[in-house]
């Protein structure tokens, strides 16, 4: 019989080829995504674009470098930001159900939105045309403060973390209402388009704040994964091995917290890739958090950019709302996975 | 060698106190100690305190120096705590709980070593068959028994149980208690255990410390401490106590004398 060891090192083994598979898959739907639309230009083209601009007419490579791959890289890094953060939630809050839209992050954002096109305030330091994304950001750092405001000095349990979370949902969707109340047409459509979720605002410099973000908490998650695989085994163990499970909690609300809102405030709310995204890594990659972190993070920016391809692709001439995409994929997915592995079992 | 002792121990919950300066004799090197006691006397509580999980008063140590004195790391690789509930239904595997835990605690061991100590604790523990099965498909017998191992992973100096035989059917009742009993005899070190049963309290431990309402009632050898005076007082329940071919206290419960208070 194999020992224990080389029967982990092979799951092992298995899990970092499912990681580079699900990595090429990811590469692939950014080729496509960069290859979708009306401008005509092909696969080839567009990795000798990326190889050498200059191979490209200056249409092509305005096409290319201005408006397709800010749009491209957005979906990935925003997917990744939100697939990292939703599965840290998850596990530290140990509850399927947790993700950045669920504690209010991407409502706050959407409230901060609404906040900035139904009433326009002025901020100082704030170009005008910058005053949305930053209020989005503002609400849902906000939102993230006050979660961690009940972690870090409420002794909430994880439940009550939930709950109240859940609560801010309502509480930024009524405030949302009545903005939409004395909102006029015009500002009416604006914020139902922003609620969607739309990829196409983005430019390099929103793909560089948000990879900078990506990169800056990235390694924290990194760093403790062991400490993350331990604590699926139930808090008591991990307390048991010495981990302070409270202190653990605050940090890793704190980076799950400026990751979303980071990632929602320049494209909207799409909230779903935070859920589904690490229960899909989950199911493909298991419970180890040296695979699942990196894993969701990789899930949610495949999804993300499978979106963004499909809106480009699915109306001939026309850019249907990636929000919308991210669960009509999503969910079938999500559904035939569990479906394979309920049949597995 | 490794000696344990508490003197003058109190501990609270908030301004809630809810052990009552315990004192208890030293547990010498290779010595179990049973906490007995009814549901809610404090012996999770007094583990608790032991492993400082949760803060108390009075002086607890380890060989001669304060608990409070130990290192983070030095003081989780020297002292496993086992909870009394079996780990979570998730879809973690038992390895793969054991693995992490163990370098979350930096043991030293490398992957073929720490893999050949899991292989010995799985064997031993009837787990082979189930290193690789996701927690949330076992029984919570086995998945206590999983708890079991990942305090024995990091081969301790002090090992506190509370209630690690509650799940388990008879077989594994006595197989882990006498896979406690052999280690201490085998490789030294001190184990504390919280136990209901106390037919596996006077065969297994070798010093029993009968707590009610957060106060000692008494400590001693199992035929010290398993008295029918005792146990009338503690769990209100007449008995007869006879002594078995080893010398050991055999309590036959009579009747249930009147509800606890």
């Amino acid at each position: 019989m194999a020992s224990t060891l080389d029967a982990y090192a092979g799951l092992t083994r298995r899990r970092y080829i499912a990681l580079a598979l699900l990595s090429a898959g990811l590469l692939v739907s950014l080729l496509l995504d960069l290859s979708a639309g009306p401008a005509g230009l092909g696969i080839a083209d567009i990795l000798g674009g990326l190889v050498d601009p200059e191979s490209l007419d200056i249409r092509h490579r305005v096409i290319l470098w201005q408006v397709r791959l800010p749009d491209a890289l957005i979906a990935v890094v925003v997917g990744a930001a939100l697939g990292l953060a939703g599965v840290e939630t998850q596990t530290i809050l140990d509850n399927p159900l947790a993700s950045p839209f669920t504690l209010g992050v991407s409502s706050a954002a959407v409230l901060g939105a609404s906040v900035a096109i139904v009433l326009s305030p002025a901020m100082p330091l704030i170009p005008q045309t910058a005053t949305l994304p930053a209020l989005a950001l503002v609400f849902a750092l906000g939102a993230g403060a006050v979660i961690l405001a009940v972690v870090r000095f409420g002794g909430a349990a994880r439940e009550t973390v939930v709950l109240f979370g859940i609560a801010l949902v309502f509480l930024c969707n009524a405030l949302t209402s009545a903005l939409h109340y004395v909102a006029d047409a015009d500002a009416l459509q604006q914020i139902v388009f922003w609620t969607i979720g739309n990829l196409t605002r983005a430019g390099w410099w929103e793909v560089a704040i948000v990879t900078a973000c990506l990169l800056v908490i990235a390694p924290f998650s990194l760093r403790h994964v062991w400490w993350m695989t331990m604590l699926r085994g139930g808090e008591a163990y991990a307390r048991s091995a010495g981990l302070d499970v409270a202190r653990l909690r605050v940090r890793v609300v704190l980076r799950t917290s400026v990751l979303a809102a980071f990632a929602v405030c320049f494209v909207g709310s799409i909230g779903f890739v935070g859920l589904v995204g690490p229960h899909i890594a989950r199911l493909l990659l298991g419970e180890d958090h040296r695979a699942l972190v990196p894993g969701a993070a990789i899930c949610g920016a495949l999804m993300l950019s499978a979106a963004s391809f499909l809106s480009k692709s699915v109306l001939p001439g026309a850019i249907v709302p990636v929000g919308i995409l991210t669960a009509v994929i999503g969910v079938p997915v999500f559904l035939t996975l569990l479906a394979v592995q309920g049949r597995m079992r | 060698m490794t000696r344990l002792s508490l003197e003058g121990v109190s501990v609270a919950y908030g301004r809630h106190r809810v052990i009552h300066d315990v004192t208890i004799p030293t547990v010498e090197d290779g010595q179990l100690l049973g906490l007995l006691g009814p549901n809610a006397s404090g012996k999770s509580t007094l583990l608790r305190a032991l492993s400082r999980e949760h803060p108390a008063t009075g002086r607890i140590t380890v060989d001669g120096r304060a608990i409070q004195d130990y290192g983070h790391a030095d003081w989780y690789r020297a002292v496993a705590a086992m909870p009394q509930a079996p780990p979570s239904l998730s879809a973690l595997r038992p390895v793969e709980l054991v693995w992490s835990t163990a370098r979350t605690l930096d043991l030293g061991l490398s992957d073929r070593a720490l893999g050949a100590r899991i292989d010995g604790l799985f064997a031993s523990l009837g787990l082979e068959a189930l290193a690789m099965a996701p927690l949330a498909t076992l029984s919570g017998g086995k998945r206590q028994l999983v708890g079991f191992a990942l305090a024995m992973v990091r081969d301790p100096d002090v090992l506190l149980l509370d209630e690690p035989t509650s799940a388990l059917d008879l077989y594994w009742r006595l197989s882990l208690m006498d896979i406690v009993r052999d280690r201490l005899a085998t490789r030294g070190g001190v184990g504390v255990v919280a136990v209901h049963d106390l037919d596996i309290a006077a065969r297994y431990c070798d010093r029993l410390a009968l707590i009610h309402r957060g106060r000692l009632v008494a400590a001693g050898t199992a035929g010290e401490v398993l008295t029918r005076e005792n146990l009338a007082a503690v769990y209100s329940v007449d008995s007869e106590i006879t002594t078995d071919a080893a010398g050991r206290p055999d309590v036959r419960v009579l009747r249930v004398a009147h509800p606890p208070e």
